[in-house]
């Protein structure tokens, strides 16, 4: 593979193993406050509404013009990085409380528990565990089915992109399966701030050509603009943690 | 259909307008900057160092 596909891949698996967590986390919730069996009904009709999605719009990506698919594409990745790295940054800078799934999952099981008691076990599927582990799987495989499209796309291999996307996918629910718990211990928010420099990179990269520039040196650029966004995302956080800055903050605040 | 489209809106543009709205000015100004022959690869990047440092220092806490 060369260098520009490992890139793409390393991306792409990033990005669909937060997403993925994100659901899993959810469907455990739902799974083992409610039922199990409506729980898996849901991950399946989420499933199917994506594979629908999918069907939908990926030959429609493939029939953009290059140029226009770079605009958009690109616009949008950077407007989601910058999003993703704000987050990453605060939560580094210990500015907003760490996504934490174990509390997530204890969140969404005792909502679960209190939901409509007297449905569980009324009918042959539970509705809540059903809607929340679709609405779940739905919500987060949307950002997956977005991610593999567009980076897919604009580098003309979305079978590598969406190969990536189901290792990740694989990955996460083969662990999640095996310790039967939220997957507390995988650094989400450190793949997050990586997710969030590499969607704000690549999208920085097609939208300016997508717009007509030329970069330095063209793809190799890329290299530059890596490091460059993480160094200026780490130098926001030292400057954020500094004392008499955090002090500042609490003042405004 | 309001729904579906303060959905996407949601999707897109999330709790910051201004970062959306920022991109979207400094992809317009590449465009038309590079389209009256000067060179603009170097707004995205100035872009992404004002838009975040804006974003972390308005959403903190």
């Amino acid at each position: 593979m060369s260098g520009s596909q490992w890139a793409l891949a390393v991306s792409v698996f990033l990005a669909c193993a937060v997403e993925a967590v994100e659901a899993l986390t959810i469907v455990l919730a739902v799974g083992t406050a409610r039922n199990w069996r409506s729980a898996l009904y849901g991950v399946g009709a989420g499933l199917l509404a994506l594979a629908v999605v999918v069907a939908a719009l990926g030959p429609a990506v493939g029939s953009i013009p290059i140029g226009a698919l770079r605009v958009v594409v690109g616009g949008l990745l950077l407007v989601f990085g910058l999003q993703w790295l704000r987050k990453a940054v605060l939560r580094a800078a210990g500015l907003k409380a760490l996504h934490d799934e174990d509390a997530i999952f204890e969140r969404e099981a005792a909502a679960a528990r209190d939901a409509d008691a007297g449905a569980r076990g009324r009918g042959p599927v539970d509705g809540y565990a059903f809607t929340i582990a679709c609405k779940g799987v739905l919500l987060e495989g949307l950002e997956v089915v977005f991610i593999v499209l567009t980076f897919g796309a604009n580098q003309h291999d979305v079978g590598l992109a969406t190969l990536a996307a189901v290792a990740a996918t694989l990955a996460v629910v083969a662990a999640g399966v095996a310790v039967r718990a939220p997957l507390a211990r995988v650094p989400e928010n450190t793949m997050k701030f990586a997710v969030g420099v590499l969607l704000s990179t690549y999208g920085c990269f097609w939208l300016a050509e997508g717009a007509g520039a030329h970069w330095p040196g063209g793809d190799a650029s890329l290299l530059a603009l890596i490091p460059g966004i993480a160094l200026f995302a780490v130098a926001l956080v030292a400057w954020l943690r500094a004392p008499s800055r955090l002090r500042d903050l609490e003042r405004a605040s | 259909m309001r729904r579906a489209l303060l959905a996407v809106w949601d999707f897109i543009v999330g709790d910051d307008w201004v970062t959306a709205a920022g991109v979207v000015v400094a992809g317009a100004a590449t465009a038309a900057l590079q389209s009256a022959g000067v060179v603009a690869w170097w707004i995205l990047p100035v872009a992404v160092v004002v838009l975040l440092t804006r974003s972390v220092t308005r959403h903190r806490g």
